[in-house]
């Protein structure tokens, strides 16, 4: 371990060398410094050549060949005079930084962009609020982005990108590297209002690679059941003293020690084998703190942020700041500043404090004057500081007045369709420590699943322990289904409003009479059923707020008599054995009446009953029902015996002894046992019934669409269309509606000129006559059509009729069906002649109608009527 | 109404009422066990006399259960020998020949009354009835429009029925109904309709104004006098009513002639007037700090209740469930020894049954001991502080009172000064001011005057007295009879306890005993 270390450190140095030597202009260097890197520098350059770096491959689908410059706009091809403006400074904070610290690596200023044109990191940050409710917070927003992009390793693990691309760029192509997906992450948090920041740093190869094969899923977390100290309310003035105590101290001082050890050992006895394994799989990396990361950093303060935290972008977990994974941080950026960190990173990022108005511990490119100065509780003087001489880096050249231009990012936009589909393809799969997880966009699934967690026994992922699967927008309601591999145990889940009010089935076949618990939602039920469980041999049922107050049935039944004739099960219903009732206490009625628990013995016709307890009793009363049927010696049938009743009452009273309320009471008790068991069957018959639909849900498989998802649901599409084109119509029909019958006659006249009484006199009349002769037109054209087809016809049939002996069969049939057609017109004509006849005064009188109550003749005409 | 005496009229006696429950009780099967046993009248929930020709009712008290009697198509005159049955909801008294409603106050439960086709005038005497639902009292003679404000305050009535009656007749009979009953749904067995409603409350509405103003005035008069009564009860709890005023004062100078005499004297005036009010404030300081004691007492007493009531039901809770575990194994026991065949194992295990029994009661029994033991502790602590509670209270408005007194004495000295000064005044004959006549007798001498001031002295340090020992004693027996009552509370509590264990266990022993007959026989 110690070697390997040494030998990254070197490594790490002579990189550095390397790359100082490459960038660094000829400049004042002091002599010792140059000196003592030029020979560590050959010599380290022999050593480096020893050292073997695996490089991983590319996979890059997604290169500059690929995009089509051409259609990008102006701004992403070319640069404004205050980027280059920008673009100077940064240069000039470079040369001086790399002079400064010449140790250091070149900072990440401005890599290229899509368009080959420099760009400063800060411009290329866009803030956008998302349009979608989800996208507000951040740890959403940050599982957008995690699934919305497939991640892509940089080039060089070990040097930050020299490129770094729009996010529109990004988001169209659905994949990026690190900084690609900080960027985009930064740009839409600080939209959301969140003090956020892109980190360029060093991460550990967990990090790097997104690999969580490390880690264990979230999802399988179970989360901490938390533990209520119930807060002992101080002892009253009058609280009792406890009785004495008389055991003895040491006996029990000496058994919780003996538990103790067993309880030691047993831990003993596990841990070692697990121990192996987890080494097994932590492999050391030889890169360790070398690997170039980018991440989140958002800052405490703003959207009540109570801590500063991480977020790694490719994973969208969140760290806090001293986490191992975070190995140094170059610098730090968001779209207004760029923030150079000058604390020693020996220790992680664990002593890292981040008051970004330090100069001394944070250099900044940009003066700012809305950045928070430095906090007075900070001590001045840090020891750990080496960079002393960096707080004189020349601001006094920069123009103070300048700030960051704008970004030169498109808005970043993000349709409906894409955010539903998330991942690339709608498919993502993430492998956790013993547990795999994938994901589906909605609807891509034809059963509608969503997510599907598969948890292994062992490290290597053979052995499947469980599978949850994730559903949404069934039919059913169903939102889960776990499943047990080991025990076979399912349980599905289900959203309000299955048909029948099921909130969870857990179940090992679908077999009826099997081992099975139904719990249902129990205000949707009318019988106000909680939970039905079931096994082979019992059924017991749980109720709440019931008005008879039940509260719990227990159906124990017999094996099946084996009938001759074997029907169906159902017609061969078990035999009930017992069946046990208990009721909530029933405040109307007094204890010694209200009946708390029921049992039916069916088989010893026995009932026995317990009445509730009074409210200052410990005892409560109880009766017990025995008859018999067969009849006394005489052969009469026995009505009531005092020995069929037997009855404890905690206060003996009169009218209970007398045989008569006895009978009455057995009686009723017997009409109540008849009623259980015909309920007992009813819920038998549920059962078999939820179980049919069940079966019959998970075949049809269908999924609910939302009325308000427009695109899929096909109902409201018709509808739509078809309001629209009802919308079209009725426009047009207005549109005749609004026709003017009196513009042709109203063109006529002189215009702007007041109508005179003559002259609204005339214009109706003119109108009317109009109109009249349309109608008669209209009669004439109809008849007209009429007599011609009439004499088409007799023309047809004087033909016929002198050619009849002639015609062959073909000619008689096309005459006959001319004749039958003819004949239909002519009927039609007559029809429409005889409508028209009848309407014609109608139509008439209703124009003129309309034409007293215009509102240009109305005041003319009304004299006259 | 005018039925003849056709018939001799019959007497309501035990025959009668016998042969009636035997008819109308229990059917079929259960008709024979009726028979057997006989039904007791109290047991009686329904009980038919009609077209029995009775005269008088009688005879019927032992009926304390009966929910519904019809007495219909008799020739009762007078409603009487209903008092004991006050569960009574139903009562038919239709066809008979009562002239006026009476011996209905206490048939609170009565939901339903018919008296059709009787002799009644006046529709009064029913207000014991505040769940009347139903009435009846169709063809009678009410000819005044006015019985029917009296309906008005039965706020269950909901069906009524009146025709055949004179006030029937009138014009506006079915409006006036309905405007002054408006929550009325059926009138003469037809259903009101929105209408008519309409119609009525048009018509009269007026008046009913009028009449709902004088109503609501009554009312809140009412609730006035109850929230008053109900201070002076809270001021009485507290042992210091009338102390926030001067109505002590005042009733010092109530029955003080001379008092009121020699407040004529010159400066008497003033000083009276000065000492009334320095003695108003110490009544207030009384007052003040008896209604503070009385809270403090009372939380006190709450905290003591909820304590002892939190430790009762806490053994409670251990009792029942040790009686519940109990429960489950006798069950198995008995049915094994049911089961076993043997007679060394049946005896074997009705040993260690009765053993397992004795166990139990031991447990409870000891758990109650306990309580008994924890409770009494607690409770003599209570008594302790609530004693102190009520000592200090005591010295507090003694000490008050001490001012008063002193307050008393001050202003004696003073009168007598004037009083003298006054007398020597008339003596030498300097006096500006004439005395009224009734004062003049007073300062005929000096003795006279000197024995005046004293008596009215007199008096008022007695009413004080007497106030403060009313006080000091009313307070005393309240602190007795509280204490007195938690013991007494307690050891009932302990004996109904020991009672209920005693009975369980005697019943789970008889269970053992029978199944032992019942082997012995077999």
């Amino acid at each position: 371990m110690e070697v390997l270390k040494e030998k990254v450190e070197e490594e790490e140095e002579a990189e550095r060398a390397e790359r100082a030597e490459k960038m660094m202009r000829p400049m004042e260097v002091r002599k010792e410094d140059t000196t003592r890197t030029q020979e560590m520098l050959r010599d380290l350059e022999r050593k480096l050549s020893e050292i073997e770096v695996s490089i991983p491959e590319k996979p890059s689908t997604f290169t500059k060949d690929a995009i089509d410059t051409s259609k990008l706009p102006l701004s992403y091809q070319s640069n404004t005079p205050k980027e280059e403006h920008l673009l100077q400074v940064a240069d000039n904070f470079s040369r001086q930084y790399s002079h400064l610290c010449p140790d250091r690596v070149p900072l990440f200023l401005y890599p290229v962009n899509e368009c080959n044109v420099p760009k400063f990191v800060s411009t290329t940050i866009r803030p956008t609020l998302m349009p979608y409710p989800e996208l507000y917070n951040w740890d959403t927003c940050a599982q957008f982005v995690s699934d919305f992009l497939s991640a892509v390793p940089l080039p060089d693990p070990l040097k930050p990108p020299s490129y770094l691309y729009s996010s529109t760029m990004v988001l169209k192509h659905q994949e990026g590297n690190c900084f690609d997906f900080s960027t985009l992450l930064c740009s839409v948090l600080l939209g959301a209002g969140y003090d956020a920041y892109c980190v360029y740093g060093y991460g550990s190869q967990d990090l790097c690679h997104m690999d969580l094969t490390r880690e264990v899923c979230p999802l399988t977390v179970k989360p901490k059941e938390m533990v209520k100290e119930e807060e002992k309310a101080p002892p009253k003035k009058y609280a009792v003293k406890p009785p004495r105590d008389l055991t003895s101290r040491f006996e029990r001082e000496q058994e919780v020690k003996r538990q103790e050890g067993v309880k030691a050992e047993e831990e003993k006895r596990l841990k070692p084998g697990e121990r192996l394994a987890e080494q097994e799989s932590a492999k050391t990396d030889p890169l360790h703190g070398l690997r170039v990361h980018s991440w989140v950093l958002v800052l405490s303060g703003k959207r009540e942020v109570p801590e500063s935290f991480f977020i790694d972008p490719f994973t969208a977990r969140s760290y806090s700041t001293q986490d191992d994974h975070f190995l140094g941080i170059e610098s730090l950026w968001n779209h207004k500043n760029y923030w150079v960190n000058m604390q020693d990173c020996w220790n992680c990022c664990k002593d890292l404090v981040f008051d970004l108005g330090d100069p001394v511990r944070w250099e900044y490119l940009l003066l700012e004057t809305d950045k928070p100065l430095l906090s007075l509780t900070e001590e001045e003087d840090d020891g750990t500081n080496d960079d002393d001489d960096a707080e004189n880096l020349g601001k006094e050249d920069e123009d103070k007045s300048f700030d960051m231009p704008c970004s030169w990012v498109e808005r970043i936009e993000i349709s409906p369709e894409a955010f539903e589909t998330r991942c690339p393809n709608g498919k993502k799969v993430i492998q956790y420590k013993r547990a795999r997880l994938e994901k589906w966009a909605p609807y891509l699934n034809n059963n509608g699943l969503v997510c599907r967690l598969t948890t292994y026994e062992d490290l290597e992922c053979t052995k499947i322990l469980e599978i949850k699967e994730w559903f949404q927008n069934r039919e059913d309601m169903l939102e889960l289904k776990h499943i047990n591999k080991v025990t076979g145990l399912n349980i599905d889940y289900f959203k309000p409003g299955h048909p029948q009010a099921l909130r969870v089935h857990s179940y090992t076949s679908m077999q009826p009479e099997m081992d099975r618990v139904m719990e249902f939602y129990e205000k949707v039920r009318v019988d106000g059923l909680i939970k039905r469980e079931e096994t082979p041999r019992t059924m017991t049922e749980y109720y709440q707020g019931r008005p008879d107050l039940l509260s719990y049935r227990h159906v124990n039944f017999g094996p099946r008599i084996k009938k001759l004739a074997l029907n169906s099960a159902e017609s061969n219903p078990r035999p009930v054995v017992k069946i046990t009732e208990r009721f909530f206490r029933n405040p109307a009625k007094p204890a010694d009446e209200d009946v708390a628990e029921r049992v039916f013995l069916i088989l010893d016709e026995r009932i026995q009953l317990r009445y509730h307890c009074r409210e200052d009793h410990l005892t409560a009363s109880k009766r017990e029902f025995l008859w018999r049927t067969e009849g006394d010696s005489k052969g009469n049938k026995i009505i009531m015996m005092p020995d069929m009743c037997l009855s404890f009452e905690v206060e003996p009273m009169e009218h209970t002894k007398k045989l008569l309320y006895q009978y009455e009471a057995m009686m009723k008790v017997k009409n109540e046992e008849k009623l259980a068991r015909h309920q007992a069957w009813e819920s038998e018959l549920e059962v078999l019934e939820i179980l049919k639909l069940r079966e019959e849900e998970e075949e049809a498989r269908a999924l609910t669409i939302s009325i308000y998802d427009t695109k899929r649901n096909e109902k409201s599409k018709e509808y739509r269309e078809a309001m629209e084109r009802m919308m079209h119509e009725e426009h047009l029909w207005q549109a005749e509606a609004q026709l003017d019958y009196l513009a042709p006659f109203l063109a006529q006249l002189p215009p702007g000129e007041k109508l005179t009484r003559w002259q609204a006199v005339r214009l109706k009349d003119e109108c009317l006559s109009d109109f009249k002769q349309r109608l008669i037109d209209k009669a004439n054209l109809i008849q007209a059509w009429f007599e011609k087809e009439t004499q088409e016809l007799q023309k047809q049939q004087q033909w016929y009729q002198e050619n009849q002996v002639t015609l062959t069969p073909e000619d008689e049939d096309l005459y006959l069906s001319y004749c039958s057609q003819a004949m239909f017109r002519i009927r039609v004509l007559e029809q429409r002649l005889n409508r028209h006849k009848e309407l014609a005064p109608l139509k008439y009188l209703a124009l003129e109608e309309k034409l007293y109550k215009d509102p240009r003749l109305v005041e003319l005409l009304k004299v006259f009527v | 109404m005018n039925r003849l005496y056709d018939m001799e009229p019959r007497v309501m006696d035990d025959e009668m009422l016998k042969l009636a429950v035997g008819e109308q009780g229990p059917r079929d099967e259960a008709r024979q066990l009726a028979k057997q046993e006989g039904i007791l009248f109290k047991d009686v929930l329904s009980l038919q006399l009609d077209f029995q020709n009775i005269l008088r009712i009688d005879n019927l008290w032992q009926f304390e259960n009966l929910r519904k009697l019809q007495l219909d198509n008799n020739i009762i005159e007078k409603i009487e020998g209903l008092e004991n049955l006050t569960r009574l909801v139903w009562l038919d008294l239709s066809f008979n020949n009562i002239e006026a409603i009476e011996g209905l106050d206490t048939l609170v439960n009565l939901e339903d009354l018919s008296l059709f086709n009787n002799r009644i005038s006046k529709i009064d005497s029913l207000d014991a009835l505040v769940k009347l639902q139903v009435l009846s009292l169709g063809n009678n003679q009410i000819g005044n429009m006015m019985n029917i404000i009296y309906l008005r305050r039965f706020k269950d009535l909901r069906t009524l029925s009146l025709s055949g009656n004179p006030v029937a007749e009138a014009e506006d009979y079915r409006t006036f109904i309905c405007a002054y009953l408006p929550d009325l749904v059926y009138l003469d067995f037809r259903r009101i309709d929105d209408h008519m409603k309409e119609l009525a409350e048009m018509k009269h509405q007026c008046s009913v104004d009028e009449l709902k103003h004088q109503e609501s005035l009554m009312q809140a008069q009412l609730e006035d006098e109850q929230a008053r009564w109900e201070e002076l009860e809270g001021h009485k709890a507290a042992f210091v009513e009338h102390l926030n005023g001067p109505f002590l004062f005042d009733s010092m100078y109530a029955e003080d002639v001379e008092g009121s005499q020699l407040s004529h004297l010159p400066g008497v005036g003033e000083l009276v007037q000065t000492y009334k009010d320095k003695f108003v404030i110490v009544c207030l300081n009384i007052f003040e700090s008896g209604l503070k004691q009385q809270e403090k007492r009372k939380a006190e007493l709450d905290t003591f209740m909820g304590c002892v009531q939190e430790a009762v039901q806490e053994k409670q809770e251990q009792g029942k469930h040790k009686i519940a575990k109990f429960e489950e194994k006798h069950l198995l026991t008995l049915s094994s020894i049911q089961d076993e065949s043997e007679l060394t194992n049946f005896e074997i295990k009705m040993a260690e049954h009765s053993e397992d029994i004795t166990e139990l009661v031991n447990v409870l029994v000891t758990l109650e001991m306990q309580l008994v033991e924890q409770l009494e502790e607690t409770i003599n602590m209570f008594e302790r502080n609530i004693i102190d509670l009520v000592g200090l209270f005591v010295e507090n408005v003694q000490s008050l009172m001490a001012q008063c007194r002193d307050l008393e004495n001050h202003h004696h000295e003073k009168l007598l000064e004037i009083a003298i000064s006054t007398r020597e005044k008339i003596v030498k004959g300097e006096l500006d001011e004439d005395l009224p006549d009734a004062v003049r007798p007073l300062f005929v001498d000096k003795d006279t005057i000197v024995n005046a001031v004293g008596a009215s002295h007199d008096i008022h340090l007695l009413k004080i007295d007497n106030r403060e020992d009313e006080l000091v004693t009313r307070v005393n027996s309240w602190c007795a009879h509280l204490v007195d009552k938690i013991h007494k509370d307690e050891i009932m509590r302990n004996r109904r306890r020991m009672k209920e264990i005693n009975q369980y266990v005697d019943h789970v022993q008889s269970e053992l005993d029978r199944l032992e007959c019942s082997d012995l026989l077999d």
